[in-house]
């Protein structure tokens, strides 16, 4: 499905190329520093010899963390891709993503540019895709992967190793952090895609707390009051996390069954406080007024004026994220498949889309997620009129990816208490 | 009563195919009259979006396949489970008819394992959803063949083997052409089946190319969709529509030349199961 | 004799084959993922094909929360609950108009049956989304609701209400219930309806007597077709509803088996399903053979 593009209004591609080179060529001197010490307080230097306290003994894979970096290994049988190769002529590039996640002229302009057709699948949650994968069922050649599955991923030998010559843009484009991300030190199975953070979207208009002002701001879901038009994201990771922050909890990645099981209980009580319901349409149903307080991705409310029926403006709209403290972030990655076929058009398609101007396209003129160029800041997108300034929370600073928290890899075991916690939520006991 | 059922049941469609007709981008609110969710638009029309048409060829396709295979195979079960009278009928019985009351999930579920686990010869997409949709299918032809079996009885072929024929010959020549109306409605029935099927189809997807139309109208509907989705729907009712018809017509039109009351419709409604 | 027997029964072998292929042994494929393992690294299961190393895990799982006040028993006594609400309103409604139309059709038997069959048609997502269309606040529903009298105000009827997600499954399964219905009140001969009413019997025991014991296989069968696909259904409260309040077993089977840690929790719970199905054909085929044996007396 493809949506009618906004209409671009004044942003002059000229004036943004030159702003962003700015900022680019103040950035880029820091990368390579940081590639040649390694040190920025995000990103622990690699080899510094900590341990791993993470994962269990036995798990087939590490479990990333913050403060637990890993670099993820590398095998015999599945090596990168050579130098030097020439894209694969008359070819369907076949991309497997989220729905609604790419936009399309910058798709179709990327076949244009190198003679090929692109086809995208899409799939609903990530399980589906990890499983479809896994069963080796379905060949693609580039695959939007979330980092909580990275560990199974390479271990099962699904992805394949970047050749990171053919894609020259990750350095000095994107942020450092995520350049060498602690999740695949040195990247070498994956480049970033977009950023977001967990908060709460709300309709300014009909909602009359100030929700930024309230002491435990999470709180408005219980004490709202707002009987059926209250949301939570439908993921068993994106909604209990959400009840570990509100209960005080520091670590949205615990396996700690006390935790989980009070997560639980607190999400029942939603179900008798406000008639929960559980959407992954944030982007569509605060603006449209189903949703009045809705758990929401930040790229979802820079979206959503885009849905706003007539009559309303943005102000309409307002967005809270934790402004100090901890909160939960997320990226995506891109990555290409071990059984793709065509692999170097896969590393261009890669390369293509951490153009700056490229990146900035997708999320301006379609998806709204955040892309982590140096460019942008929450200043320049409100200049650029990309965001309305009452949204402007819903941009991340380099400084917001820092001190928050991201929902990672959990070890198995962990998984399934997760899981079992979420499914007695969905079975509304 | 009957036609506060019959306003019930089509309102909902008419409001569907309405606002595949809207001139904006919404689906409720009523913005004018326009072709462009059909063709007019450049990038969203059902012609124009290469993923709206090839779930369109997709369905057909899969329709197609599915009528081809599962009505052999339908016809065939049916003579044998009205015909044949010894102690294995019972259970084949049942074992055609369970699928009916089977449900898609369970199924959905059931293939999807098997062809990943088991016969790994068959490959998600196409081939997979082919199988599951035959699979299900079958039930439906047993009845509508059987039910016209018993209405015909056995007299025509005992009296062609009185005459000197043989079962085979009998069959050929005299039971075949008396089920001929049976066996194309059954084509159009399973096509039509085929058409709206949803969780079997989605269960054993495996990529774009291999995504139906109500696949489509389910992912994309949970967000804020155009009436292309509309369209698409009505265009597919109207090919369903179509089968349907086409099958009652040949149907009556050779009936009546044979001289039979063209009792069509009410004959396969009989359901003898 | 015996020979014409082979003749046809022959006939049923590529059928059958097929099913046995495709249908029955995907069963056996489900127990076996049921009862399997799972590999290390996904947790995706592997299954176990030999009954004798059959790891019981996942049921005991899933029997331990089957109670009636806890996670699965509670999905399943809902489901049962949703299906019957949704059966009986459908027997309710779809009784008259197959009277109806056996009775009365005449001349627009056909037509009247093709109107019944063609909403079918039209793919079920499609209909069940412009319920949602109609259902919302400033929908037809309200509207004309509101323009009856018989509400003040509109009524959010997608916030999750068990009214909603019954209405819906109905609207969808009800062409399935309404043509075994007719068929069998087709039948009934009315020479037998004409000599009730020679003997002095009103319309209404004439009805009573008459008529409805003979449909009575017909009722049977509708609602057997009905309702066993409908414990499978999910998308239904997904479209209708978004809360947890109204979700069905087919939503949880949905929630293990599509990936994640879990999917032998899922296919036991497949298997729990079939079996609960199970028992209600067999209750089926138990009756219709008593009917039929009450009817050849």
């Amino acid at each position: 499905m493809t949506r009618h593009p906004r209409e671009p209004r004044g942003f002059d591609r000229r004036q943004f190329l030159q702003r962003s080179a700015a900022a680019a060529l103040g950035v880029s001197s820091a990368g390579t520093l940081l590639a040649a010490c390694g040190g920025d307080e995000a990103t622990p230097a690699a080899g510094t010899g900590a341990v791993d306290t993470v994962t269990p003994e036995d798990s087939p894979f590490q479990l990333a963390r913050r403060d637990n970096p890993i670099t993820l290994p590398l095998f015999d049988d599945n090596p990168p891709i050579e130098a030097g190769l020439e894209p694969e002529s008359g070819a369907t590039l076949k991309v497997y993503n989220y729905i609604d996640y790419l936009w399309k002229r910058k798709v179709n302009e990327f076949a244009k540019e190198f003679d090929c057709k692109v086809e995208i699948s899409t799939f609903s949650t990530m399980d589906e895709a990890v499983s479809k994968l896994a069963a080796g069922s379905a060949e693609f050649d580039v695959f939007f992967a979330t980092v909580d599955r990275l560990g199974k991923l390479v271990a099962g030998k699904v992805l394949q190793p970047l050749n990171l010559d053919y894609v020259p843009n990750l350095q000095g484009n994107i942020w450092p952090q995520l350049v060498d991300p602690f999740y695949d030190r040195g990247a070498l199975y994956t480049v970033p895609y977009v950023i977001w953070a967990d908060g709460i979207g709300y309709r300014a208009d009909k909602v009359t707390e100030d929700i930024a002002s309230l002491p435990n701001p999470y709180e408005i879901f219980w004490e709202g009051g707002y009987s059926g038009k209250t949301y939570l994201l439908d993921d068993y990771r994106d909604a209990l996390g959400m009840v570990l922050l509100r209960n005080g909890g520091t670590d949205v990645n615990t396996d700690d069954p006390a935790q989980i099981e009070q997560a639980k209980t607190d999400l029942l009580a939603l179900i008798d406080a406000v008639n929960i319901k559980v959407s992954a349409e944030d982007y569509s149903k605060v603006p449209e007024g189903a949703a009045w307080i809705h758990q929401a991705w930040s790229g979802s409310m820079i979206a959503a004026p885009y849905y706003l029926p007539k009559g309303l403006d943005a102000t309409a709209l307002g967005f809270w994220y934790p402004s100090s403290g901890t909160g939960v972030v997320g990226n995506d990655t891109m990555t290409v498949l071990r059984g793709a076929q065509n692999p170097v058009l896969a590393h261009h398609f890669l390369n293509f889309m951490l153009d700056e101007t490229n990146a900035y396209e997708n999320f301006y003129n379609f998806n709204g997620y955040q892309p982590p160029l140096n460019a942008v800041t929450p200043e320049s997108l409100v200049a650029d009129e990309a965001v309305p300034e009452n949204l402007a929370s819903a941009v991340l600073t380099k400084e917001d990816y820092d001190r928050s928290q991201e929902l990672l890899e959990l070890a198995p075991e962990a998984d399934v208490l997760w899981q079992n916690a979420w499914a007695e939520f969905k079975a509304g006991v | 009563m009957t036609l506060a059922y019959m306003v019930w049941a089509i309102v909902p469609i008419l409001v569907a195919i309405r606002f595949s007709f809207n001139e904006g981008r919404s689906r409720s609110t009523a913005q004018g009259w326009s072709t462009r969710w059909y063709w007019d638009d450049p990038d969203l029309s059902v012609w124009n979006d290469p993923s709206l048409r090839q779930a369109v060829y997709q369905s057909l396709e899969l329709a197609s396949l599915a009528m081809l295979v599962a009505v052999p195979l339908g016809v065939l079960l049916a003579l044998a489970l009205t015909r044949w009278r010894g102690r294995g009928s019972g259970p084949a019985r049942f074992v055609s008819l369970f699928p009916l009351v089977t449900p898609e999930i369970v199924m959905g579920t059931a293939l999807f394992l098997t062809f990943v686990h088991l016969f790994h010869f068959v490959e998600l997409g196409t081939p997979a959803q082919v199988i599951g949709h035959v699979t299900f299918s079958i039930s439906f032809v047993v009845i509508i063949v059987r039910s016209r079996l018993l209405s015909i009885g056995p007299e025509f072929e005992e009296a062609a083997m009185d005459l000197g024929a043989s079962p085979r010959q009998a069959l050929r020549m005299v039971l075949l052409p008396l089920l001929a109306p049976a066996i194309f409605a059954s084509f159009m029935i399973v096509f039509a089946i085929s058409i709206d099927d949803f969780v079997i189809s989605a269960f054993l997807s495996s990529d774009a190319r291999t995504e139906t139309v109500p696949i489509k109208i389910y992912s994309n509907a949970r967000g804020a969709p155009t009436p292309a989705l509309n369209a698409v729907a009505s265009v597919m009712l109207v090919v369903a529509l179509l089968a349907i018809t086409l099958a009652v017509v040949v149907v009556r039109l050779v009936q009546r030349g044979r001289g039979e009351r063209a009792r069509t419709v009410e004959d396969f409604a009989q359901l003898n199961v | 004799m015996r020979s014409r027997q082979w003749f046809w029964a022959s006939f049923s072998l590529p059928g059958l084959a097929w099913l046995s292929l495709f249908f029955l042994v995907p069963f056996y494929v489900i127990l076996a993922v049921a009862m399997g393992t799972v590999d290390p690294i996904f947790r995706f299961p592997v299954p176990v094909w030999n009954p004798l190393e059959w790891n019981t895990q996942a049921f005991e799982l899933v029997l331990d929360e089957l109670g009636p006040s806890q996670t699965y028993g509670t999905v399943f006594i809902r489901t049962t609950a949703y299906v019957a609400a949704a059966v009986a309103l459908s027997l309710a409604i779809g009784y008259p108009v197959a009277y109806y139309i056996a009775r009365h059709g005449g001349r627009w038997k056909g037509l009247l049956l093709l109107g019944l069959v063609a909403p079918f048609w039209i793919s079920y997502l499609m209909r069940m989304l412009a319920w949602v269309n109609l259902l919302q606040e400033d929908g037809l529903v309200n509207r004309s609701l509101m323009w009856l009298n018989v509400l003040d105000a509109p009524r959010n009827w997608l916030d999750g209400r068990a009214s909603t997600v019954i209405l819906g499954l109905v609207y969808g399964y009800i062409p399935f219930l309404i043509l075994p219905l007719y068929a069998s009140l087709d039948r009934i001969d009315r020479n037998l309806l004409e000599a009730a009413r020679d003997l002095g019997a009103s319309r209404v025991q004439a009805f009573r007597r008459v008529t409805l014991p003979l449909s009575k296989a017909g009722i049977l069968a509708g609602c057997v077709i009905v309702a066993l696909p409908m414990f499978g259904d999910y998308y239904t409260p997904d479209l209708l509803s978004g809360s947890p309040k109204t979700s069905l077993i087919g939503n949880q089977i949905n929630l293990y088996i599509r990936g994640g840690p879990q999917v032998t929790l899922g296919a036991a719970l497949v298997v729990v399903l079939m079996v609960l199905l199970l028992v209600f054909m067999v209750y089926y085929l138990i009756s219709t053979a008593r009917l039929a044996r009450e009817l050849d007396r």
